[in-house]
C-alpha cells in the first residue's frame, strides 16, 4: 500500500510542480492546488498508514499501540485550511491581475 | 582639566560649532567667521599650550572606552608630529576662514559653508589627534565625506558635482583599502592601538602579510594626496570655492596622505618594497605633476599640478626611509603648506578681482595690485625654491638625498636627475605664474578693473609669506625646535644630526639647485611663444586625461557592466524564479540525501486492487488536469476535483475520518470559488505551431517536464522510505493517553486541535480571516478585463430568446433554467444548518468539530445565493462576514484569556459533560467554546470569499451596458455556469 | 500566575491579535479611533519588547537562559511551548520599533488607500513576534503563513497594476515555499517523532546512521524555505520587485520580513545542527557562507544597477540578508556577534530608507536619475561661464530629508562614523581573529573572501547612494517640492536617532551581543531548561 500512495504523491508532485513552472496563472493556481494535495498526503504518511485505527478512543484507558498515530493528523487539517484560505487569496489576486493587465500571464505580460 | 582631556576637546568642538553654525541665518557671514575662526583660534592657541608635553618625544595620551572588547577605544594621542599637524590644521584653518569671510559673497549661504568647514577641520584633527587604527580610519573617512560637500559647496555647477563624486570616489575607495589594511596590521600586532603598533615594527616588516598590508595602506595614502596614478581627481576638485581649495589643498586633505605615511613611517618603512612603490610613486608624481603645471590655463589648475608634484616631493622622500629623508619630507610639508596655502588665496584674490583665472586673460596686473603681486612673486618664488625662502631649504634636503649614493646604479642616475628635472619644471610654472599674471601688456579682455581687495583679505596671506621669509632666513631660530620635536617622535631617539643652515658650502645639492633654476629659467623663456598660444594641457599627453577616462571607467562598471550582470544573474519573471525553487529545493535535499537513504524496505503488505485501481483513477484525473489546465479550465477544474476526492478516500482508507471530512469539504467550496473566477479569465488562443517564441516555449516545457518529474520521483522515494521506516519513539503516544483523560474528548485529533495545539488552529483562523480580509479589499476594487465584460454566452442565447417572444420580458429564462434546484437548495438551507450543528457538536468525540461545521453553513449559505441570486439573498438574510470573523477570533481568543485571568497559561481548558435533550451527552467544554470561535470565523471567512466573488458577477451587468459594443464573446464564458442573477 | 509579568512572554503575539480582532468592529471611516488603537497597542508592544529584552540580559551565560511559556500549560516537548531568550527578545523589540515607525508614517496617508489597514497591520505583527517567539516547528510555520498572510494583504494595499502583479510573485513564490516547509516539518516529524526545536536538537545526535540522510533532506528543504524568504541568491529575485512595489510604509515593515529568514536559519541551524549535533555537525553551513556570498555579490551589483530608488533599497535588503547569511556561515561566534549587531542596525537603516525613498521621489524633479547619469558619462561638458558662482539656498524641510539621506546612506553603505561602519568592523575584525584580537591564529581562507566582498558591496552602496543623493538633491532640485508633513519625517528621524544610539553605546550593545552569540553557539544549557520547562500546575492536578 505503501508503495502506491508514494506513487500517488510523486504524481501529484510531479504535476503540480510543472503546473507551477507554467505562464498562465490558472495553470499555477490548478499547480498549487495538486501540490498541495501531494504535501497533505506526505505529511499525512509521515505517521505511517494504518488500516481501521481511527484515533478516536474510547473512554478510560487506552493503549497507543492500537491507534494510528494523531500528531499528523492534526497537521495535515491545519495544513488544509491554511492551504484553502492560500488558494482562495491566488485566485482573487490572479483575477485583478487578469483584470489590470489584460492578460493571464503570470508576468502581467505576454512573454 | 588635565591636558589630556583638551585633546578630545580639541576634536569635539569645531563639531559642536558645526552643528551651530549650520542653524543660524543665511546671511550670517561676520557670525559665521567669527564662530569659525574663533574655534580655529582656540585650537591653535591650545595647540601652542600643549606644546610642553610634547617636546623630546613625550606623548600625551587620552582614553574614552567605546568597544572595549573589540579594541576599539576612542584614543587621542598627540605627539610632536601630530602637533605639527595640529598646528598647520588649525593655523591655516583661521587664515582661511578670515580669507573666505570677504571671499564668499554676500548671497553665499554661508552657514553650510562654515558647517562643513569645520566639521572637515573637526575630522582633520580627529585624523591626527587618533591613537587607535580604526579610530584614525573612521576620521580618515570622514574627511573624505566632509571634503566632498565642501568641493560640491556650488553644487549648481556640474563641475563641482563631478568634482566632488570624484574626490569622494578615489579617497573613500583608498579609506576602504586602508581600513583592510589596518585590520591585517591589528591581527598581525594583536591591537588597533597606535602605540603597540609603533613599537612592534620587527614583527609587521617580517610577517607574511606584510605585504598586503602595505599595499592597501598606500592605497589610501596614494590615493589620499593624489599621487600618480590616482592624481586626477585633484584638479577636478579645483571647482570648489577658493578658500577650500587653499584650506584642502595645501595644508590638510592631500596632506592627510602624507600624514598616513610619516606616521606609519617607523614601521612599514626600511623594505625593498616599501622603497619601490613609495619612491616610484613620489618621483613619477614629482615630474608628472610639475610638467603638466606649466601647461595648465587655469590659475588654480596650475596650483593644483604644482601641489600634485610637491606632495610627489614629500612621497619620494619617504620612500626613501632615511631618517635625514623624513625629516625634509616633515619639513617639505609644513613649507608647502605655508607657500601653497598664500598662492591659493593670491589666485583666490585675482579670480575675485578680475573675473577670471584664466591665464590666457590675464597680464600686467602688477599695477592695478602691486602689493598682492609682491606677496604672490614671494610666494611663487619659494615654491621654485629660491634661496632665502622656505621651499629652498626644504628643497635643498630633498636634493641632498638624492645624490646620495645608493648601491643600485639607476637608482643612482634617476633620482638626481629626476629631482633636478622637477626642480626645474618648478621653476618654470613658477615662472608662468608671477609673469604671465603680473607682467607684460594690461589685460583687456576682463569685465572689471581689477584693484587691491579688502586688506583683511589680503592679512592672511601677508602673515604665511612672512613666514615663509623668516622660515627660509632663520630657520634654526624659527622652526627649528618645533621641526625636531616633531622629527623625533618620527624617527624615534636616534634621530641622526641634521642642519636647517641656509649655507651649506659649495656641495651637490646646491649645485643641482643652480642647475634647476638657470635651466629653468632658460625653459621657460623658450616655451613662452607656445605657451603665448594658450593651449590646455601638457603636450605629448595632453589626451590622456585622467579624470576622463575614470569617468568612463566608473560609468561602464557601475551601471553599463552592472546591469548586464543584474539581467544576467538574475530575472523579474515568475517562472525562472519557481524554476530554480524547485531546483534549489531538489539540490539541497539531494545534498542530504545523497548516498544516505539507508536500505529501501520492499512492499511487505498486500497490495488492494481497489485501492490500485482509485489510485489509477487519481493519478489518470492528475495528469489529465495538468494536460488540459491551458487551454480546457473546466475540464481541468473537474478532473483536479476528481484527484482530491481521491486524496479523500485515502485518507478515509488509512484511518482518518477528520481529514476526509475536511478535505471533502474543502474541495467542495474551492470548486465553486475558482468556477466563480473562471468567468474572467481570457479566451484562450492556439499559439501558431512555427513561431520561434512557440518553439522557445516548448523545449521549456521539456525541460519542466523532466525536473518535476524528477521533484517527484525524489518525494516519493523519501515518502515510501520513510512510511516503511520503523516510527520514531515520539511524542504521540502522550495525546492518545491523554485526550479523554485530560482532553475530555475521545476524538484525539480534534482535542489536538481545540486544546492540545489550539496554538495553531488559532494562528490557523487568523490566517483565515486575513486571507477573506485581503480578498474583500482586492475585490472591492475589481476591475474586470474589457474582454470579459460582455455577458456570458449561455446568457445571450437566453435573453436573445426572451427578446423573440413577447410575452417574455429580458432575463426570464436565466432566471427559469435553475428554477427546480432553486427550489431544493432553498429547502435544504434549514437541513444544512442542522447538519452543521450536529457537525459542531460531535466534534469533541467523533469526527467533525467547528471547521467542518463552519464549512457546512457556509455551504448553505452559498448555495441561497446560488439559488436565488444575490440580491434576492442580501434582501431576506443581512450577513456580516466581517463581524463574523471578528467575533469567531474574538471567542476564540476570549477562551485562551479567561484560563489566563483564572491564573493558568493562555489557552489552558476545562471541560464538564452534560446532557443535553435530544442530542444526548456532549462534553462541554472550554475547548467547546473555542470551536465555537473556529465556527463563527469559518462562516465569516469563508461567506466573505465567496459573496466578494460573486458579487463581481453582478458589476459587468452595469459594465457592459458602459462598454460600446460587446467584444467577441468569451470562449470561456462556457465554463460559467455559476452566473448568479 | 496572575501577575500579568508571567504572562509577559505571550503577550507580544496576544495584544496585536486582540487589537486587530477589536478594530474589525469598527467601520473603516473610524480611522483616528483605529489609528488611536494602533499606536497605543504599537507603544505597549515596545514597552514589552524592552522589557524582554531586559529580561533576557538579567541573565548571564550559564545562568537562566530562556524564559519559556508553556501554552495551555501543557509538558514540554508535547504542548507548543514559546521561549524567549536573548535573541527573540531582541527581534521582537525591533519589530515593535519598526512598527511604531511605520505606522506612524502611514498615518500620514497610506492608511487611507485601502480597507482593514489598522487590523492586517496588527495581524502582521502577530505573525512576526509569533515566529520569533515559538519554540515548536510546526507552530512556527503557523506563525510564518499568519505573517505571510498579512504581508499580502499590506503588500496589496493601495493596489494599483504595479503591485497587483508583484503580488502576483510573492505570494506564488512563498506558496511554493510554504510547501517545502511543510514537507521539511513533516520530514522531521517522520525521523525524530517530535515538533519541538529543543527536543529536536537533543534527537538529532541520536539518529540511526540509515535514517540521517532523511532527517538532513528534511532541514535542507526547511533551510530553503527559510532562504527563500531571506532572499538568498538565487532564490530572492521576486524580492526587490516586491518591496518596491509595496507602499512606503509597508516597505519599511518589511525590512524585518527578510530578517525573519535568517533568524529561522541561524536559531535551527545553531540549536539542532550546531556543534552539539553529533554526525551533522554544521550541516548546510558550506551552503550559508557560499550562498550568501553569492547574495551580497548579486546585492551589491543590484544596488548600482537599481534604476530607481525603490529597487536600490530592495537590493540593500538582499546585501544585507547576505551578509547576515555569510557571517553566520563562519560558524564563530564572535562573527556571529557582530552579525547581530549588524542585522540591527541594517534593519533600522533600511527601513528608515523606505521611508525617505517615498519623500525622495517628492523632492526630485522629474528625469533627475538619467540626467544624472549623463552628467556623469559626459563630465564637465556643461558650459560653466553662465553659471555664477553662488551657492543656492536649499529650504529648511529638504535640508532636513537631506540630511536624514546622508545618515541613512552612511548606514546602508556602512561607511564611518556610524553605527553600520563598526557593525562591518565587528564581523571583519572577528573574521580576521578568530580566536579572538591579541590571540594570534590562521586566518581561514573564506575570511578573506568574505572580507573582500563586505568592503565591495559597501562601495557599491556608496556609489550608488552618491549617485542618487547627487541627482535628487543637487542635480534637479524642484523649484517647489511636494509638502511633507512632519509625522512623515518624524518616523525618520526616530529610526535614524536609535542608530545614533546604537552607535554612542556600541560597547554595551556589542556585548549583549556575544553574549546573545556564545549562548547560540553553544544552546546546551538553554536546551535542557526548555525541556524542563516547569507547568504552572502538575498535569492530572485539579483544573479549574
Amino acid at each position: 500500500m505503501e508503495l502506491i500512495v508514494a506513487i500517488g504523491i510523486g504524481v501529484l508532485c510531479s504535476c503540480g510542480t510543472y503546473l507551477l513552472m507554467r505562464p498562465r496563472t490558472f495553470q499555477v493556481i490548478i499547480g498549487l492546488s495538486l501540490l498541495s494535495y501531494a504535501v497533505n498526503l506526505f505529511i499525512f504518511g509521515m505517521g505511517r498508514l494504518r488500516m481501521n485505527a481511527a484515533p478516536v478512543i474510547d473512554h478510560g484507558t487506552v493503549d497507543p499501540a492500537v491507534y494510528t498515530d494523531p500528531v499528523p493528523q492534526a497537521l495535515v487539517l491545519t495544513a488544509i485550511v491554511i492551504g484553502f484560505a492560500m488558494t482562495a487569496l491566488f485566485l482573487v489576486v490572479l483575477l485583478a491581475a487578469r483584470g489590470v493587465t489584460g492578460t493571464d500571464h503570470v508576468d502581467g505580460r505576454e512573454r | 582639566m588635565t591636558p589630556s582631556t583638551w585633546l578630545a576637546l580639541l576634536v569635539l568642538l569645531p563639531f559642536l560649532a558645526s552643528l551651530v553654525a549650520a542653524v543660524l541665518p543665511s546671511n550670517a557671514r561676520n557670525g559665521e567667521a567669527w564662530l569659525a575662526g574663533g574655534v580655529a583660534a582656540i585650537g591653535l592657541v591650545a595647540m601652542f599650550w600643549l606644546y610642553p608635553y610634547v617636546t623630546d618625544g613625550q606623548v600625551l595620551r587620552h582614553e574614552i572606552a567605546w568597544i572595549p572588547q573589540l579594541g576599539l577605544n576612542l584614543v587621542f594621542r598627540l605627539d610632536g608630529f601630530a602637533w605639527l599637524f595640529g598646528i598647520l590644521v588649525t593655523g591655516v584653518g583661521l587664515m582661511v576662514v578670515l580669507y573666505a569671510r570677504y571671499y564668499m559673497s554676500p548671497k553665499d549661504p554661508v552657514p553650510r559653508f562654515f558647517a562643513f568647514f569645520l566639521a572637515f577641520m573637526g575630522s582633520m584633527l580627529g585624523l591626527v589627534l587618533s591613537g587607535n587604527l580604526i579610530q584614525m580610519v573612521l576620521f580618515w573617512e570622514l574627511t573624505s565625506l566632509t571634503s566632498f560637500l565642501l568641493i560640491g559647496y556650488w553644487f549648481h555647477l556640474a563641475q563641482a558635482r563631478d568634482g566632488a563624486r570624484m574626490a569622494l570616489t578615489v579617497t573613500g575607495l583608498g579609506g576602504l583599502g586602508m581600513l583592510v589594511g589596518v585590520l591585517i596590521i591589528g591581527q598581525i600586532v594583536g591591537s588597533y592601538d597606535l602605540d603597540v603598533v609603533l613599537s612592534s615594527g620587527d614583527l609587521i616588516r617580517n610577517h607574511e602579510l606584510y605585504l598586503p598590508a602595505l599595499l592597501l595602506l598606500l592605497l589610501g595614502a596614494l590615493t589620499k594626496s593624489a599621487q600618480f596614478p590616482f592624481h586626477f581627481w585633484l584638479p577636478q576638485a579645483m571647482a570648489a570655492p577658493t578658500p577650500v581649495s587653499a584650506y584642502l589643498h595645501s595644508a590638510t586633505m592631500v596632506k592627510a596622505g602624507v600624514f598616513l605615511l610619516i606616521r606609519f613611517w617607523p614601521v612599514m618603512a626600511g623594505t625593498d618594497a616599501w622603497f619601490w612603490i613609495v619612491t616610484s610613486a613620489g618621483m613619477a608624481t614629482l615630474i608628472f605633476g610639475a610638467y603638466s603645471a606649466i601647461f595648465q590655463t587655469d590659475l588654480k589648475g596650475l596650483l593644483a599640478y604644482s601641489t600634485i608634484s610637491h606632495l610627489g616631493l614629500i612621497t619620494t622622500l619617504l620612500g626613501m626611509s632615511s631618517p635625514l629623508a623624513a625629516v625634509a619630507a616633515i619639513f617639505h610639508v609644513a613649507n608647502h603648506a605655508t607657500f601653497k596655502a598664500s598662492l591659493f588665496m593670491a589666485a583666490g584674490i585675482i579670480d575675485h578681482e578680475t573675473g577670471t583665472r584664466d591665464i590666457r586673460k590675464l597680464s600686467g596686473l602688477f599695477r592695478f595690485m602691486p602689493f598682492t603681486a609682491t606677496l604672490a612673486m614671494v610666494a611663487s618664488a619659494a615654491m621654485a625654491g629660491v634661496p632665502l625662502l622656505n621651499g629652498f631649504l626644504s628643497k635643498e634636503m630633498f636634493f641632498a638625498e638624492t645624490a646620495i649614493r645608493d648601491a643600485n646604479p639607476f637608482v643612482n642616475v634617476a633620482l638626481p636627475v629626476g629631482a633636478t628635472l622637477a626642480g626645474m619644471f618648478a621653476v618654470v610654472y613658477s615662472l608662468r605664474f608671477v609673469h604671465g599674471v603680473f607682467f607684460g601688456p594690461a589685460p583687456t579682455e576682463l569685465t572689471k578693473v581689477p584693484h587691491e581687495p579688502p586688506a583683511l583679505m589680503r592679512r592672511p596671506i601677508e602673515i604665511l609669506v612672512l613666514l615663509c621669509l623668516v622660515v627660509g632666513i632663520i630657520p634654526g631660530l624659527t622652526i627649528g625646535p618645533y621641526l625636531a620635536t616633531a622629527v623625533v617622535s618620527v624617527t624615534g631617539p636616534e634621530t641622526p644630526y641634521y642642519s636647517l643652515s641656509v649655507w651649506h658650502g659649495w656641495n651637490w645639492p646646491l649645485a643641482m639647485s643652480a642647475v634647476a633654476l638657470v635651466a629653468g629659467a632658460l625653459l621657460y623663456l623658450v616655451l613662452i611663444p607656445y605657451l603665448a598660444k594658450g593651449i590646455q594641457g601638457p603636450p605629448i599627453i595632453r589626451h590622456l586625461i585622467g579624470q576622463r577616462i575614470f569617468e568612463r571607467i566608473m560609468l561602464t562598471i557601475t551601471s553599463k557592466w552592472a546591469r548586464a550582470l543584474e539581467a544576467r544573474l538574475g530575472t523579474r519573471r515568475l517562472q525562472p524564479q519557481l524554476f530554480l525553487l524547485v531546483v534549489c529545493a531538489m539540490g539541497a535535499a539531494g545534498l542530504g540525501l545523497f548516498g544516505r537513504l539507508g536500505q529501501i524496505h520492499w512492499p511487505t503488505s498486500p497490495i488492494d486492487p481497489a485501492f490500485a485501481l482509485l489510485w489509477l483513477i487519481g493519478i489518470v484525473c492528475a495528469v489529465t488536469a495538468t494536460y488540459q489546465a491551458k487551454f480546457h479550465r473546466l475540464v481541468a477544474l473537474v478532473l483536479m476535483g476528481g484527484t482530491g476526492l481521491v486524496t479523500c478516500i485515502t485518507f478515509v482508507w488509512f484511518s482518518a475520518p477528520d481529514l476526509a471530512v475536511t478535505q471533502l469539504l474543502v474541495e467542495i467550496v474551492t470548486t465553486v470559488l475558482i468556477l466563480l473566477g473562471l468567468r474572467w479569465l481570457p479566451k484562450r488562443v492556439e499559439e501558431l505551431p512555427n513561431d520561434p517564441q512557440v518553439l522557445k516555449a516548448r523545449n521549456r516545457r521539456y525541460r519542466d517536464l523532466v525536473v518535476s518529474g524528477a521533484a517527484g520521483l525524489g518525494l516519493a522515494i523519501i515518502a515510501y522510505a520513510v512510511m516503511t521506516r520503523e516510527i520514531p519513539e515520539g511524542i504521540s503516544e502522550f495525546f492518545l493517553e491523554n485526550a479523554y483523560k485530560l482532553g475530555g474528548g475521545t476524538n484525539v485529533v480534534n482535542v489536538m486541535l481545540v486544546d492540545f495545539r489550539a496554538f495553531d488552529t488559532m494562528g490557523e483562523i487568523t490566517v483565515l480571516g486575513i486571507v477573506a480580509l485581503t480578498v474583500f479589499a482586492v475585490l472591492r476594487r475589481f476591475r474586470p478585463a474589457a474582454d470579459s465584460l460582455a455577458k456570458p454566452e449561455q446568457q445571450q442565447i437566453q435573453n436573445a430568446f426572451d427578446e423573440r417572444r413577447p410575452e417574455r420580458s429580458q432575463g426570464d429564462s436565466v432566471n427559469e433554467y435553475l428554477m427546480i434546484p432553486a427550489v431544493i437548495m432553498q429547502w435544504l438551507f434549514p437541513v444544512i444548518i442542522v447538519l452543521s450543528a450536529y457537525l459542531f457538536l460531535r466534534g469533541h468525540d467523533q469526527p467533525g468539530g467547528g471547521f467542518a461545521a463552519g464549512i457546512v453553513m457556509s455551504i448553505g449559505f452559498i448555495l441561497q445565493y446560488m439559488a436565488a441570486g444575490t440580491r434576492w439573498v442580501e434582501d431576506r438574510l443581512r450577513i456580516l462576514p466581517v463581524k463574523w470573523i471578528g467575533a469567531g477570533l474574538g471567542m476564540a481568543l476570549a477562551v485562551g484569556v479567561g484560563a489566563q485571568l483564572l491564573g493558568y497559561p493562555f489557552m489552558t481548558t476545562a471541560f464538564q459533560y452534560a446532557d443535553l435533550p435530544l442530542i444526548g451527552r456532549v462534553p462541554l467544554a472550554s475547548a467547546l467554546l473555542f470551536d465555537l470561535g473556529v465556527f463563527g470565523l469559518v462562516v465569516g471567512a469563508t461567506v466573505l470569499i465567496l459573496i466578494a466573488l460573486a458579487h463581481q458577477s453582478v458589476r459587468p451587468a452595469k459594465a457592459s451596458r458602459r462598454a460600446a459594443q460587446p467584444v467577441a464573446v468569451p470562449e470561456v464564458a462556457k465554463d460559467a455556469p455559476v452566473e448568479v442573477n | 500566575m496572575t501577575d500579568l509579568l508571567d504572562h509577559l512572554v505571550i503577550l507580544p503575539i496576544l495584544l496585536p491579535l486582540a487589537a486587530g480582532t477589536l478594530m474589525l468592529f469598527f467601520d473603516d471611516r473610524l480611522r483616528t479611533g483605529k489609528a488611536i488603537i494602533n499606536v497605543s497597542v504599537t507603544l505597549v508592544l515596545i514597552v514589552l519588547g524592552v522589557l524582554l529584552v531586559l529580561r533576557a540580559a538579567g541573565q548571564v551565560p550559564g545562568g537562566e537562559l530562556a524564559a519559556t511559556y508553556p501554552v495551555g500549560n501543557w509538558p514540554v516537548p508535547f504542548g507548543i511551548v514559546l521561549v524567549a531568550d536573548r535573541l527573540s527578545a531582541m527581534m521582537v523589540l525591533l519589530t515593535s520599533i519598526l512598527a511604531l515607525s511605520s505606522l506612524l508614517y502611514a498615518l500620514a496617508r497610506w492608511h487611507t488607500a485601502g480597507p482593514s489597514f489598522h487590523s492586517l497591520f496588527q495581524f502582521l505583527l502577530v505573525g512576526l513576534n509569533g515566529a520569533f517567539l515559538t519554540g515548536d516547528i510546526f507552530n512556527l510555520f503557523v506563525f510564518f503563513e499568519v505573517l505571510l498572510a498579512a504581508s499580502y494583504g499590506l503588500a496589496l494595499h493601495g493596489l494599483g497594476s504595479v503591485r497587483i502583479r508583484a503580488g502576483l510573485h510573492y505570494i506564488a513564490v512563498n506558496l511554493a515555499a510554504s510547501s517545502l516547509f511543510l514537507i521539511g516539518a513533516a520530514l522531521i516529524y517522520g525521523v525524530t517523532g517530535t515538533l519541538n526545536m529543543a527536543d529536536l536538537a537533543v534527537r538529532v545526535p541520536l539518529i540511526g546512521e540509515t535514517d540521517r540522510g532523511l532527517l538532513e533532506a528534511g532541514a535542507a528543504f526547511l533551510g530553503t524555505a527559510f532562504l527563500l524568504k531571506a532572499g538568498m541568491w538565487p532564490l530572492g529575485f521576486w524580492l526587490p520587485t516586491t518591496y518596491a512595489a509595496a507602499s512606503a510604509p509597508v516597505a519599511a515593515m518589511f525590512a524585518i520580513m527578510s530578517k525573519v529568514g535568517v533568524y529561522a536559519v541561524l536559531r535551527l541551524s545553531m540549536l539542532a545542527f550546531g556543534a552539539g549535533a553529533g554526525a551533522s555537525a554544521w550541516f548546510g553551513q558550506p551552503v550559508l557562507l557560499i550562498g550568501g556570498m553569492a547574495t551580497i555579490a548579486f546585492g551589491a551589483i543590484g544596488v548600482m544597477a537599481a534604476q530607481n530608488t525603490a529597487r536600490l533599497a530592495g537590493y540593500s535588503i538582499l546585501v544585507s540578508s547576505g551578509t547576515l547569511l555569510s557571517a553566520i556561515g563562519m560558524g564563530n561566534a564572535g562573527v556571529t556577534g557582530g552579525a547581530l549587531f549588524y542585522l540591527v542596525v541594517s534593519t533600522l537603516a533600511l527601513s528608515a530608507f523606505f521611508l525617505l525613498v517615498e519623500l525622495l521621489d517628492r523632492v526630485r524633479a522629474e528625469g533627475a536619475l538619467l540626467l544624472g547619469v549623463t552628467a556623469e558619462a559626459y563630465g564637465d561638458d556643461e558650459d560653466e561661464d553662465q553659471q555664477a558662482e553662488v551657492g543656492l539656498i536649499i529650504p529648511r524641510a529638504l535640508a532636513v530629508i537631506g540630511i536624514c539621506f546622508s545618515i541613512c546612506a552612511l548606514l546602508i553603505a556602512s561607511m564611518p562614523p556610524f553605527a553600520g561602519f563598526l557593525a562591518k568592523f565587528a564581523m571583519i575584525s572577528a573574521m580576521l581573529n578568530p580566536q579572538g584580537l591579541a590571540q594570534p591564529s590562521p586566518v581561514p581562507l573564506p575570511a578573506w573572501w568574505l572580507t573582500g566582498l563586505l568592503i565591495f558591496s559597501g562601495f557599491a552602496a556608496l556609489v550608488a547612494l552618491v549617485r542618487t543623493g547627487i541627482n535628487t538633491f543637487w542635480v534637479t532640485m524642484s523649484e517647489s517640492p511636494a509638502p511633507v508633513r512632519a509625522i512623515e519625517i518624524a518616523p525618520v528621524l526616530l529610526l535614524l536617532g536609535l542608530c545614533l544610539g546604537l552607535t554612542v553605546l556600541a560597547g554595551p550593545v556589542m556585548a549583549y551581543m556575544q553574549d546573545m552569540a556564545t549562548i547560540i553557539h553553544a544552546p546546551a544549557g538553554q536546551i535542557e531548561q526548555i525541556l524542563n520547562a516547569p507547568l504552572v500546575v502538575e498535569i492530572g492536578g485539579d483544573q479549574p
